[in-house]
This record gives C-alpha cells, sequence and structure tokens, in this order.
C-alpha cells in the first residue's frame, strides 16, 4: 500500500465509519418499528440523540469508568484502523475484544446493581463472540494460506462460495455486538431488554455518547468482517452488499427471536458456532470446499 | 568462570538454605537470603552474555555412585515420610500411594544400576549440559524465585504473627519454610542443566520433596493431605523417568543422555517414543494437567502465598522438559495428540477456573490451561510452535509470579482469598490495585506477550493438518473462557460505591510493592521490546534445535513477521499508553460531577452503597459475580475432566505402539 493510501484509510477508518454507522443505526431503528407496526423516529435521530447527549452536564461514578469508556472507543476505533489498513486478522481480533472488555470493566467498576449485572452478563456475552471471531479466522487462512487481510484483498477469489458456513455462524456475533438478541443482555434501543441497558446504566451524558459512538465503531468493524467474504478487485461494492445482507438478516432473526437468554446464547454459541465452523475446516482440509 | 557459575546456581542455593535451616535469628536468616538472592540474579546476568555454547560437565566417575546413593536416600526418605504419617493419622489413599509410588519409581533403577547394568560408563555421558535453552530457564528461575524469598521474608513474618496470634502456632517455622525454598530453587536449576537422566531424575524429586513439604507447611489436616497428594501424582513422574532410564538404556543407542536422545530423535530411532512419552507424562504430571489437576487445586486451599509464587516455577518444570524434547518427536502421530491433549486440558481448567472463588484457586486453575498451551506448541512442533512455547515459558513466569504474589498481599490486607471478598480494593489500595490490574491485562490482552504468543501458536497451529481444526477449536474457547475469569476478578477489586473523596495511596512496603513493581517492569518491558529480545534470546534456541529461524519470525521495524501474518506490537502499546495508561494517571473526577449509583430514586445518600427498602429500612446494597457453579462447578466438570483426561492419555500411548 502507498502512504497516501494509507492515510486515506485511516482518515476513512476513523471518520467516516461513524457517520455511515449512525445512518444504519437510524435505518435499524425505521426497519425494525415498521416490522413492529410502528411509525418510528426520523433516520438520523441516532445523530441526534449524540449531539443532545454531548450537551448535557458530566455526571459520573469513579474515575475507573470514564477511563474504560475511553479505552473501549479507543481501541475499537485502533481495531478499525488496523482492519483498514489490511493488517493481521487474527492481531485485530484481539485488538477488537480488548476494547470489548474495557466495556464490561467499566460497568463492573461502579458498584450498582444494573451495572454490575449488566457487566457481568456483558462478559458471558464475550465468552460466546470471542471463540467464534478468533476461530473464523481459521478457514479464512487455510483457503488464504495467511492471516493478512491484504492477502484476502489479494487472493482473487470471493471466499462466501467455500465458507458459506462460516458465515452463516458469524451473524451470532453480529448480532451479539449490534446489541440486539438475547433480550436479557441487549443494549438496543428495543423494547425488549431486561436490564434498562445493563452495562450502560451508570453512564450518562457526554460519556454515554462517548460509548455509543465506540458501539457504532464495533458494529461497522464486525460488518466488515462480513464484507472480507467477498472481496474481487474493483467490484468493492459486492462486500457491501454482503456486508449488508447480513446485517438484514440478524435484524429480522432479532425481531423474530426477542425472548431468548443468555445461557441459550452460550450454548448455542459454544455447540453450534464452534462445531460449524470446525466442521467447514475440516471439510477444506479434505478438500471438499 | 560460566562453568564455575552454573554449578553454583545448582549448588550455593542448597548450601544458604541449609545455613538457614540452622540460624535461629530471624535477621540473620534474611541476611542469607538476601545475599543468596543478590548472588543468583548477579550470576544470571553475568550468563546472560556468556553465548559460547553449549556448556558441557562431565562428572567424576564416582559421581555415579553419588547420584544413586542420593535418589535412594530421597526416595527412602519419601517413603519414611509416608510411613511416619500412617503411623500418626492411619492408613490414608494418598499416603499409601506415595509408597507404593516411591517404591515403583526407586526399584527398577535400584536393579538397573546395581544388578543388571552395573558398567554404565555415567562418565562418558554429561552430567550436566547447557544450551540456550536450558540457560534461559536456569536465568529465569533465578530472577523470578530469589524475588519470591525476598517477599517471602516480609510476608512471613506478618503470616506467623497473625498465626500466633490465632494461637496456632508456638514456635516459628521459618527455617525449614527458607530451607525448602531455596533447595527448590537449586533443584529447579538442576532440571534446567542436567543432562544425564540419573542426574536429572534426582532433581526432580528433589523438587517434587520440596513442594510436598512446602504445600505442608501450615501443618492443618488440609495441608498435609494436599501434600500427599502432590507428592504421589508428581513422584509419577520419577517412575517415567527410572522407565525411560532403562529403555533409553536398551536402546540401540545405549545413552542415558537427553541430549543424544532429542538429537537422534524418534523418526530415525522409533523406539525412542516411549521414552520421550513418559518423560512427556513426567512433565504432564508436574505441570498439573489433566487428569492429575486434582492436586494443584488442593493445594491451592492450603498453603502460603509465596509456596504458590515458586509452586508456579515448579510446574513450569514439567512443561519445559515437554518442551525440551519435542523436537525428537517432531512428525509423529504422538505429537499431533500432545497437542489435542493440551488443547483440551488447556479449556477444561479454564472452564473450571470460571467457577473458583479463590484468587489462589483461580490463578493455579489459569496456570495449568497456560502450561497446556505449552504442551500444545510442543505437539506441534514447528519452529513458529517453538518460538511461542519459548516465549509462554518466559512471559507466564513473570506474570503468573507477579499475579500469585498480589494476591498474597491482598490476602494479608483483606484477610481473604475470595474474590467476593476483594470488592473495593481500588479504594482502600490503589498501588496494589494497579499492579495487578497490569499483571491481569498482561495474561488478558495484546499486545502483551502471553497474547503475542498465543497468537504465534495459532498461526503455528493452523498449518499443521487436519487435525488443527480441533486443536484450535479447543483454544479458542479456553481464550474465550480465560477473559470471563480474568475479567470477572479484575472487576470485583475495582467495584467501589461512587464517592467524591479521592483515594489516597498506600505506604509503600519494599519487600511487597518493590517486589511486585520489579516484575511489572520485567513484564512490560519484555513485552514492548520482544523483537529485540526474540532476536537476542529465541533465535539462539530455534537454531540449536537445528532449524531455520526465519521459519519462525523475521523481524521489521521491530514487528514480528511470521510466514502468515504480522505482530504490530508497538504501535498498539502507544495506542494503550494513550487510552489506558494516561487517562489513569491524569484524569481526575471533579467531586461535584460525582453521583451515586442508580438504585430506582431510593438511594440514601452519596458516597454510601444504603438504599430505603421495605418499611422505610436502610438495607445495605450487595453485588457479587457470576459463578455457573451449576454448570461449571469443579466436581461437576471432573466427572468428564477427568475421563477425558485418562482417555486422551491412553491414546498417546496407543500412538507410541503404533
Amino acid at each position: 500500500m502507498s502512504s497516501g493510501w494509507i492515510i486515506a484509510s485511516v482518515i476513512i477508518a476513523v471518520i467516516v465509519v461513524p457517520l455511515v454507522a449512525g445512518l444504519l443505526s437510524g435505518i435499524d431503528r425505521k426497519l425494525t418499528a415498521h416490522m413492529q407496526g410502528r411509525i418510528g423516529p426520523p433516520i438520523i435521530q441516532p445523530f441526534y440523540d449524540i449531539i443532545k447527549l454531548l450537551g448535557k452536564k458530566p455526571m459520573v461514578a469513579g474515575q475507573a469508568q470514564l477511563v474504560f469508556a475511553w479505552a473501549f472507543v479507543g481501541l475499537t476505533v485502533t481495531a478499525v484502523v488496523l482492519l483498514a489498513l489490511r493488517q493481521d486478522l487474527v492481531l485485530t481480533l484481539l485488538v477488537f475484544f480488548f476494547g470489548s472488555v474495557c466495556l464490561p470493566l467499566g460497568a463492573l467498576s461502579v458498584k450498582s446493581p444494573y451495572s454490575q449485572y449488566g457487566g457481568h452478563r456483558e462478559l458471558l456475552q464475550l465468552l460466546a463472540l470471542e471463540p467464534i471471531l478468533l476461530l473464523s479466522a481459521i478457514p479464512v487462512s487455510l483457503k488464504v494460506g495467511s492471516f493478512l487481510i491484504a492477502d484476502i484483498f489479494a487472493h482473487g477469489q470471493p471466499l462466501l462460495p467455500s465458507l458459506w458456513i462460516t458465515f452463516a455462524v458469524l451473524l451470532i456475533p453480529v448480532a451479539l455486538v449490534m446489541r440486539k438478541s438475547p433480550f436479557d443482555i441487549a443494549g438496543s434501543e428495543h423494547a425488549h431488554q431486561e436490564l434498562v441497558r445493563g452495562v450502560l446504566t451508570e453512564y450518562s451524558g457526554p460519556y454515554l455518547a462517548l460509548v455509543e459512538v465506540g458501539h457504532w465503531y464495533a458494529k461497522i468493524f464486525v460488518l466488515s468482517i462480513l464484507g472480507l467474504f467477498w472481496v474481487v478487485g474493483s467490484l468493492w461494492w459486492l462486500s457491501v452488499i454482503i456486508a449488508l445482507g447480513g446485517w438484514f438478516i440478524v435484524l429480522i432473526v432479532d425481531n423474530v427471536t426477542s425472548r431468548l437468554t443468555w445461557s441459550w446464547m452460550v450454548k448455542f454459541a459454544w455447540g453450534c458456532g464452534i462445531t460449524l465452523i470446525t466442521l467447514n475446516s475440516v471439510l477444506i482440509h479434505l478438500g471438499w470446499m | 568462570m560460566a562453568e564455575v557459575l552454573i554449578r553454583l546456581l545448582i549448588l550455593l542455593p542448597i548450601v544458604t538454605g541449609s545455613i538457614c535451616l540452622v540460624v535461629r535469628k530471624s535477621e540473620v536468616r534474611a541476611g542469607i537470603v538476601y545475599l543468596t538472592a543478590i548472588f543468583l540474579i548477579v550470576s544470571s546476568i553475568v550468563l546472560a552474555q556468556q553465548w559460547s555454547l553449549p556448556l558441557k560437565y562431565y562428572a567424576g566417575p564416582t559421581s555415579k555412585w553419588i547420584v544413586l546413593v542420593l535418589s535412594m536416600v530421597m526416595l527412602a526418605y519419601i517413603v519414611f515420610v509416608a510411613a511416619v504419617d500412617i503411623r500418626r493419622r492411619g492408613v490414608t489413599l494418598h499416603s499409601v500411594l506415595t509408597i507404593v509410588v516411591a517404591l515403583a519409581a526407586a526399584i527398577p533403577v535400584a536393579v538397573f544400576q546395581f544388578a543388571l547394568a552395573p558398567e554404565v560408563p555415567l562418565v562418558a555421558n554429561p552430567a550436566l549440559y547447557v544450551d540456550h535453552f536450558s540457560l534461559l530457564r536456569g536465568i529465569l528461575i533465578s530472577v523470578t524465585c530469589p524475588l519470591i524469598c525476598v517477599y517471602a521474608i516480609r510476608y512471613m513474618k506478618n503470616h506467623e504473627e497473625h498465626l500466633t496470634h490465632l494461637g496456632e502456632l508456638k514456635r516459628t517455622r521459618q527455617p525449614r519454610f527458607f530451607f525448602y525454598m531455596l533447595v527448590l530453587i537449586g533443584a529447579m536449576n538442576g532440571v534446567a542443566f542436567s543432562d544425564n537422566l540419573l542426574w536429572l531424575a534426582f532433581f526432580w524429586g528433589l523438587t517434587t520433596l520440596c513442594a510436598y513439604a512446602l504445600i505442608r507447611h501450615d501443618e492443618t489436616p488440609e495441608a498435609i493431605a494436599g501434600a500427599f497428594r502432590t507428592l504421589w501424582i508428581c513422584l509419577i513422574g520419577n517412575v517415567g523417568f527410572s522407565a525411560a532410564i532403562i529403555l533409553s538404556w536398551y536402546s540401540p543407542l545405549n545413552t542415558i543422555s537427553l541430549g543424544a536422545l532429542v538429537s537422534n530423535g524418534a523418526v530415525g530411532y522409533p523406539v525412542l517414543l516411549l521414552p520421550f512419552a513418559l518423560l512427556c507424562v513426567a512433565g504432564i504430571t508436574k505441570a498439573g494437567q489433566i487428569p492429575f489437576h486434582g492436586w494443584g487445586i488442593k493445594a491451592a486451599l492450603v498453603s502460603p502465598a509465596p509456596v504458590h509464587a515458586i509452586l508456579y516455577p515448579f510446574m513450569t518444570t514439567g512443561v519445559f522438559i515437554v518442551l525440551y524434547v519435542s523436537p525428537g518427536f517432531v512428525g509423529t502421530q504422538f505429537a499431533t495428540f500432545l497437542a489435542i491433549f493440551g488443547a483440551a486440558s488447556s479449556l477444561s481448567l479454564g472452564l473450571i477456573a470460571i467457577s473458583q472463588r479463590g484468587s489462589i484457586s483461580i490463578l493455579v486453575c489459569s496456570a495449568i490451561s497456560n502450561l497446556a498451551l505449552i504442551i500444545v506448541c510442543a505437539g506441534i512442533g514447528t519452529p513458529l510452535a517453538l518460538t511461542a512455547g519459548v516465549m509462554l515459558v518466559i512471559f507466564l513466569t513473570i506474570s503468573m509470579i507477579l499475579l500469585y504474589l498480589c494476591a498474597g498481599v491482598i490476602e494479608q490486607h483483606v484477610r481473604s482469598n475470595d474474590v467476593e471478598d476483594m470488592e473495593g480494593l481500588a479504594r482502600k489500595q490503589p498501588l496494589l490495585t494497579g499492579i495487578t490490574m497490569t499483571a491481569i491485562l498482561s495474561l488478558l490482552v495484546a499486545p502483551f506477550g502471553i497474547l503475542l504468543s498465543k497468537w504465534a501458536a495459532i498461526q503455528a497451529a493452523a498449518v499443521i493438518g487436519i487435525w488443527s481444526s480441533l486443536v484450535l477449536a479447543l483454544l479458542m474457547l479456553s481464550i474465550g473462557a480465560a477473559t470471563v475469569f480474568w475479567a470477572k476478578w479484575l472487576g470485583r477489586i475495582l467495584c467501589q460505591t461512587p464517592t467524591s473523596e479521592s483515594a489516597r495511596l498506600e505506604p509503600f512496603v519494599p519487600h511487597y510493592h518493590g517486589v511486585l513493581l520489579t516484575l511489572v517492569g520485567f513484564a512490560v518491558l519484555s513485552s514492548v521490546f520482544i523483537a529485540p529480545l526474540y532476536n537476542a534470546a529465541i533465535v539462539p534456541i530455534i537454531v540449536g534445535a537445528g532449524y531455520d529461524p526465519i521459519l519462525a519470525f523475521t523481524t521489521e521495524a521491530w514487528f514480528l513477521r511470521a510466514t502468515g501474518g504480522v505482530f504490530a506490537g508497538w504501535p498498539i502499546f502507544i495506542v494503550v499508553a494513550i487510552v489506558l495508561l494516561i487517562p489513569f494517571a491524569t484524569m481526575k473526577v471533579r467531586p461535584e460531577a460525582t453521583r451515586p449509583a442508580f438504585m430506582c430514586g431510593e438511594n440514601v445518600e452519596i458516597g454510601s452503597d444504603e438504599f430505603v427498602a421495605v418499611g422505610d429500612e436502610r438495607t445495605p446494597l450487595m453485588t457479587g459475580g457470576f459463578y455457573i457453579e451449576g454448570l461449571l462447578g469443579e466436581q461437576r466438570l471432573d466427572r468428564f475432566v477427568i475421563p477425558a483426561g485418562v482417555v486422551l492419555l491412553g491414546i498417546l500411548f496407543a500412538m507410541v505402539a503404533l
């Protein structure tokens, strides 16, 4: 990559990503509302929310809470930048997890009933999400011959036909990062959640806005991972369509399964998800995919 | 010079330890411990610059009899100890097993040496053989373990004051304690440097004996039971050594030199595979892998913190041997299944750790789980996997010892090692909390060295064929489990009631905070400067094992580049400094911005953790962690884990037979 391209990637990753993510979040809310027979907020409502939160007086419950919110955003942005720079996929995921674990740590640093519950459930969510995302890198590397995202781009053939099983399993972490199901963890704008956005209970005003923007980066991060399943030369819009397709499936699945619990989710992710990705790797080893 | 220093690293701690045994004045004893510590650390630094390796040291003809007599005396002493226990407390399973296993270890070697083959030319095999790997291991032991001893001077003083206060202690047991601590250091160095299997088996048994004595230090019934359990399980390793000695002597190689076995290898001499498997079983028992993990978890409940800290390098001794001999069986089916065994062990203990409430128990489970990764690396056997294994040995030694010692200080502060009781530590002991947080993060997140090693292990495992799918699935799940138990503990110590008062740093205790900060320095610096460290310390090991280091890593702008990926470590460290370190140091919360936690508007006042409940009563808020004991409790999981471990070990030996 030339230095101009590197700078352009970083700028896109840091500045354009939250704009796209905010819009996507608005569309998500609109579509969900229509599915549930409501009118829903305007599409740029997420931006209004952020602007309003930023204008509020800062109120906090402790220093650690602020630091971890800051670290969550900083590390998630770093993960997005590493992705844009086409670095090592496993390293990028590990940095993303570092960011993801900061959020529950911030919640757990406050002695507050809702925040503690939310933080612990967030950790269990990571228990489901982390192995799947990490393991999904394996069939990719088997196909491409390397863990470098740059080599996925250089591969020249779409991954989806041979890795559709892995792609399907990856929809689980996408749903989790979008804070959708299961309802007793979810932190989305939906009505179906148990703990008033548990992990975010103690955040308010500008700091809530900060965490919210961090979530936007995280969403785009996982959607971009989906997009990696169809990168062929100049047809970049195909990977966008693949990512949006995955996003739309998650949206529908979430709206028809709004009463799942965390224990079901961990068992499903470990039992089904890990088995299927492993199966995908084995099939590649056997030369059948 | 180097030869003398190497021998002193083994002998000096044993001698000074023996002096500690007879010195009654605690100040003098502390002085001896300081001097030993300084000597060991300085010699390590000197040796680190001595790269004219390998060094060989041949013992004289009488040494054969010395080592045989010493081994027999040691095993006889173990039988004696178990017999005394049977007289005092009646027949117990553990003491009987101790006698059986000790005899099973002693008799074959005695018969072999004295009757069958009295002419074994021990002199032809070097007694000590120091290559880059064993030197690195020796340096790691000789730098970190003396720090544990320095810490223990203060810790044991407090510990005994507390016990005396409770009326449980009449006379100080510290002379014995420091005797075994120092002898254990010497014996571990002995394991690292020995080449002759007879010497190796002797030092191996000696470490077990010291571990046993240290675990039973407090002389409670639980401590004694835990100590005997450790003793017989770890002695199984010596049975393995005895069998390996005889088998390798009667193999076509006619040798009992470990180096000769490894350099000839099981591919050329398939008959060597069984001795290798036996050595691996020795390592597996000592490292507390499934199905033998019971000893580590039980020992965690009973003894003082410095003992646990030094038991960590003791357990590492087990996986060190497995990794050390791994170039000897690379490319066999046995190696592949060893990797699967390690991954299964790692996941099992990671899951058990989630349900543990004691800080030391969590640490032991995570230690075993992490050590299992080194076994995975040994099984994979590529140059990159060997690199990952060596890196894990380095980084884990530093971070795990650091965390054990943190747990000890916390335990003395809150008088409990239950993680639930550590709530609010961030307010009472901010410095200690910061150190503990760094230690946990160094085990939990990239770009710290341990995750770098795991990254390298993933890269290495991806290319070993169809079984890699299973190894990697287990490995990823174990990484996921680790996130939960570490973050949960960290969450408990950070948890505090919102208040507008700012926390004050606790007084600095040199024996505690000094040692801890030194280890924090090691942990962070070794991770940041991994590229030069790799070139200086690990490349020679890869070359020594007969591989081309280009197949492991090349370093480019201090990035580590493997054939299938790049680890860009230092830029991420800069990010971590910006988003975590600097904010913790500089971000201030204005008192007027502080608000109490959300309790549906029923809070009593700011700075209090009470709420107004039924009948307007003030009720304290209580929070706690998730332990999921119903699903992941130790007893429940053991029902699956122990049979799985036995079956996997059976498969390992079936692979030897094939």
